[in-house]
């Protein structure tokens, strides 16, 4: 071991540990002054492989200066305090002269000003909170002496706009500090090569990408019906197969059972429990509407291995590890092979331990998942993150942050924001037009203008009203959440959050399901609930809104590819042998397409007439398809359709006969005019409208709301829809609006994926069937409830048409 | 459309104001000018051009109708004073003829002597005669009269085949209260329950339908 790893040595030999090689290389790399990023699963020890570079440096220094010297970004707060108390554990038992602090949402006001007063060698902290010091004044003199900046789980953050939040962070710090070095901590994603190099932006130092090579071995076993033919052909819930996920929790130590929805969480808890009245006390819920006492309560049961089993949201994917549990249950579709593998990781943490993993569908057609999983996993085809770029709202709020500390100069700004993945591609104009839009308001509209933020004084541009700077401060992150009202028992203690819209149906007596308790609604005042318990038995689980996340392609890919064995005849998997009788009934009543072949399926119901088209491209291309076809098929007749859609297929339904037939004469899956045709399709207008209210939240048009503190700002208070509608009407080039419509076609429509779902699509034989009966595939579709619609008939005529309706 | 209330002829316009032909007065709540540049002034860009329709439409209405009164439901103005005020006045200045009332509504700080300057009458709580009460905020104490008020926005959803839907502003009629529709083109709307004993009017382009 090489003599600058003494602290490391010393640490490891104490503890009888053996470092892997990775954590050597990446000591290493770091003593050698490397930038990069560390691929490593979680549960090796990749916090030490970079913890003990960052101290080796510090302590190889002749003079150590104070201040903060490496600062440590994680996405969560349960994180943060994992990290602090296995970094703090190392300063105490070597007795090192290295302060490490917390800092989150909760610390409190003392500590921030103590820590303000004197910081601490390191800080371990979100995003956001990097974000909230530059916001204060002398936040040079805060990060002058800092060598390190450490973001961990990278790859959960580079998929989201807190990424965003991160390159612009480094962007600054590394102005002030030019020989900082930045080290990101990743799972394997698909793009891992690029995860970095946007991570340490366009002109990097020197830098690494080091792998550890570990892999964890995941055994998959979906939990099937007896009887395929008695199981449900739709559903979201999947608690017809309740009596086989009981003897699971019984035969492990400690179970996590992961749903994909908070209500559906809420649900299976209260089933659970119903099924199994023994398993009261030892089981326990945990979502991201639960309050951090509940949440910290169940994490420290966890850890304790006092609970056999807890059911969850991805609000326990990432992070902290928990060593009693040994068995996962993923409930319904994961969605992705990676977030798949992230869940099965979290049981089995012994060093070559099994992971084992259960699926359960919950509906039939979905059984075929779990043999697609299985087969993406052993193909290594993981999912890639993708970044936001050009994301103005995030620059907006960014610039208005530092122009309420110390202010900033327009062209060293400009050149340190270009410098960064996300605003690589902008131009001086653009930059132009977001300073204009917080120093006049967008367009200068005249001398009677009041418009008053941020004002430009010998050439810096600065906040100077306090009550700009304080609404910013509470605005100041990317994370949009709805009118969330609190919960409480009358005695004061928290549970969680609730969506208003939800509570605002309820009327106070009325009795619903949160936390997994049975609460009664006494009164809702100043955005919180009342509530106490009650002993009724029935009560309604509140739903959370919140996008649902689409197959990824490479989990389509490998649904293709096992659909297409069974019918060469080839399928040899216990869930595709168990799916024979369902297959076999698509075969007898429409067909079953093989990977050459498009089917089409056609019926008239009473709802009117649908048409069905299986594409097995995830649900965001299919909304997009179907908008496309939609808009296609009513440029040769107006009409107005229904959309609906799933990961598999999609659907248009219409009070008029479509003529598929001929709108496929006429090129329906053309690639020619694409992105005009998408554009021209009303969907568009809606998806963006709807991407918009977080754009006009982050950059400040829509002040967050907060419980109890609301009232103040109510003359201010407009939604996104009113801006997004007088933009679109006065100002149509605005940034944020082009930013809306771009990551609609990046994220929503997957402009990408659905391109070449259409070229596919032109390549295969097109098979269309009458059909007197829903199939099992068109089924699932059919009894979706969440619908878009697409209309190229006049407002005037949709809405006389509905009136008529309405009338009969 | 036309509608008795209490036995006298109104017409519900689609421009979103209510006309009582006998009175020749015409009713108009939630204008919410100023809105634009209020939220300007507090450093939220909201475009300021955006506000130009409500005064068209205003102006539009009134040449339209020419009524010998007008009544604003209160919400005339979003904030205090600013610049909108001049739009204002010379837009009330141009009908000499026309008697202005506002009742106040929780919106509505704009001084008082500027208004009357104007020429504008203005009313704290309500107005109150034989057969109606006008007020911004709905009160509820006088049963054998109608309430005619603003402050609400209501809206109404509707659904018809292959989940179709589309949100509408109305007039809403429910016991002894009429709720108008808000004027301003810068407001939301409160969606409204379809209850049995609700009257709903909805407001289309040109049109006004009772559904």
């Amino acid at each position: 071991m090489n003599r600058q790893h003494d602290i490391a040595q010393e640490w490891f030999s104490r503890n009888k540990w053996q470092p892997h090689k990775f954590q050597e290389d990446t000591w290493d790399a770091i003593t050698n002054g490397y930038s990069g990023l560390l691929n490593a699963p979680t549960g090796f020890g990749k916090t030490y492989a970079i913890w003990f570079g960052v101290l080796q440096s510090y302590f190889a220094r002749k003079k150590r200066s104070g201040g903060l010297h490496c600062l440590w970004l994680t996405p969560l707060r349960a994180l943060s305090k994992e990290i602090h108390s296995a970094t703090q554990r190392v300063s105490d038992e070597l007795g090192l002269d290295y302060e490490i602090a917390l800092r989150t949402g909760d610390t409190p006001q003392k500590e921030r000003q103590r820590q303000k007063k004197k910081m601490p060698h390191a800080m371990i902290t979100t995003p956001e909170s990097v974000h909230l010091l530059l916001a204060q004044k002398g936040y040079n003199e805060t990060f002058k002496n800092l060598e390190f900046v450490v973001v961990d789980e990278w790859h959960e953050l580079l998929g989201n706009k807190r990424g965003v939040l991160i390159e612009l962070a480094l962007s600054r710090l590394k102005a002030i500090n030019p020989k900082l070095k930045i080290w990101g901590i990743s799972a394997t994603i698909g793009n891992i090569e690029e995860a970095k190099e946007i991570l340490l932006g366009t002109e990097p130092a020197k830098n690494k990408l080091i792998r550890a090579r570990l892999e964890k071995q995941i055994e998959i076993e979906t939990l099937l019906p007896d009887v395929i033919e008695k199981y449900p052909w739709a559903g979201h819930m999947g608690t017809a197969l309740l009596d086989k996920i009981l003897p699971v929790i019984h035969n492990s130590n400690t179970t996590l059972i992961f749903t994909n929805v908070r209500s559906q969480c809420e649900i299976w808890y209260k089933r659970l429990l119903d099924a199994d009245p023994s398993l009261a006390g030892q089981i326990a819920i945990h979502h991201g509407s639960l309050s951090e006492e509940v949440r910290l309560w169940v994490e420290s049961a966890l850890h304790g291995g006092l609970l056999k089993a807890v059911v969850c949201t991805s609000s326990l994917d990432l992070g902290v590890d928990f060593r009693p549990v040994d068995t996962v249950v993923q409930i319904g579709s994961p969605k992705g092979v990676a977030r798949f593998m992230q869940r099965a990781g979290r049981s089995g943490h012994q060093p070559g331990a099994v992971s084992k993993i259960y699926f359960l569908p919950t509906h039939s057609l979905e059984i075929i998942e779990g043999s697609a999983m299985r087969y993406a996993i052993a193909h290594k085809q993981i999912e890639q993150r993708v970044p936001y770029i050009r994301s103005f709202d995030a620059l907006i709020q960014f610039m208005v942050t530092l122009a309420i500390s110390d202010g900033f100069r327009a062209d060293e700004l400009f050149e340190e924001v270009i410098k960064t993945h996300c605003f690589a591609s902008i131009t001086r104009d653009e930059f132009n037009w977001c300073l204009a839009f917080i120093t006049k308001g967008g367009k200068s509209l005249g001398t009677y203008d009041e418009f008053h933020k941020v004002v430009l004084v010998d050439g810096l541009y600065r906040v100077i009203s306090r009550r700009v700077a304080m609404r910013h401060r509470l605005n100041i992150g990317v994370i949009v959440s709805d009118s969330m009202l609190q919960v409480k028992y009358m005695g004061g203690k928290r549970l969680g959050m609730v969506e208003e819209g939800f509570l605002s149906r309820l009327s106070p007596g009325d009795v619903f399901w949160f936390a997994g308790n049975n609460l009664e609604l006494i009164r809702i005042k100043d955005m919180t609930a009342f509530v106490r318990k009650s002993n009724k038995s029935k009560g309604v689980f509140p739903s959370w809104q919140g996008g649902r996340m689409p197959l990824s392609s490479q989990l389509t890919r490998a649904i293709r590819v096992k659909l297409d064995e069974y019918y060469r005849r080839k399928a040899k998997d216990i869930e595709q042998l168990k799916l024979i009788p369902l297959f076999e009934k698509q075969e007898q009543v429409s067909h079953l397409p093989h990977v050459s072949e498009l089917l089409i399926e056609k019926i008239k119901t009473k709802e009117g007439y649908h048409v069905f088209i299986y594409s097995f491209e995830g649900r965001n291309v299919h909304e997009g398809l179907s908008a496309l076809f939609a808009y296609r098929i009513a440029k040769d007749r107006p009409g107005t359709f229904s959309l609906g859609f799933n990961d598999y297929g999609f659907e248009l339904l219409s009070d008029q006969e479509i003529a598929i037939e001929e709108a496929l004469e006429h090129g329906l899956f053309n690639t020619e005019h694409l992105s005009a045709d998408i554009y021209a399709s009303v969907n568009i207008a809606e998806m963006a409208r709807r991407k918009f209210r977080d754009i006009a939240t982050i950059s400040g048009l829509v002040l967050s709301n907060y419980p109890g503190k609301q009232t103040k700002t109510r003359h201010l208070q407009a939604n996104s829809e009113l801006f997004f509608k007088v933009f679109t009407d006065y100002e149509n080039d605005n940034l944020l609006l082009q930013e809306a419509y771009d990551e609609v076609m990046t994220f929503q429509m997957e402009q990408v994926r659905l391109m070449e779902a259409l070229d596919r699509m032109q390549k295969q034989k097109v098979v269309i069937k009458e059909l007197q009966e829903l199939s099992p595939f068109c089924f699932p579709i059919f009894a979706e409830r969440f619908r878009e619609r697409l209309s190229n008939e006049p407002f005037e005529v949709r809405v006389r048409k509905l009136l008529d309706q309405e009338g009969k | 459309m036309q509608l008795l209330l209490q036995g006298k002829p109104f017409t519900l316009l689609p421009q979103k104001a209510l006309y009582h032909e006998e009175g020749s007065l015409l009713i108009i709540a939630d204008v919410h000018l100023g809105k634009a540049n209020h939220f300007r002034k507090e450093g939220i860009s909201m475009p300021l051009n955006a506000q130009q329709g409500d005064y068209l439409n205003l102006k539009q209405l009134i040449d339209k109708i020419s009524p010998g009164k007008v009544y604003f439901l209160g919400d005339l103005f979003h904030s205090d004073y600013n610049y909108d005020w001049h739009h204002f006045e010379a837009l009330i200045g141009s009908y000499t003829g026309i008697e202005f009332t506002l009742i106040k509504g929780n919106h509505d700080f704009v001084d008082v002597e500027k208004f009357e300057r104007l020429g504008l009458h203005i009313v704290n709580d309500l107005i109150e005669d034989e057969d109606f009460i006008y007020s911004h905020q709905p009160v509820t104490f006088e049963h054998s009269k109608l309430n005619i008020a603003g402050h609400i926005h209501p809206g109404i959803a509707i659904s018809g085949r292959a989940n179709q839907s589309a949100r509408l502003p109305c007039f809403y009629l429910h016991r002894d209260v009429l709720l108008l529709p808000a004027f301003g083109t810068l407001t939301g709307l409160c969606i409204m329950d379809r209850i049995k004993t609700a009257r709903v009017f909805a407001v289309l382009p040109g049109e006004v339908k009772q559904i």
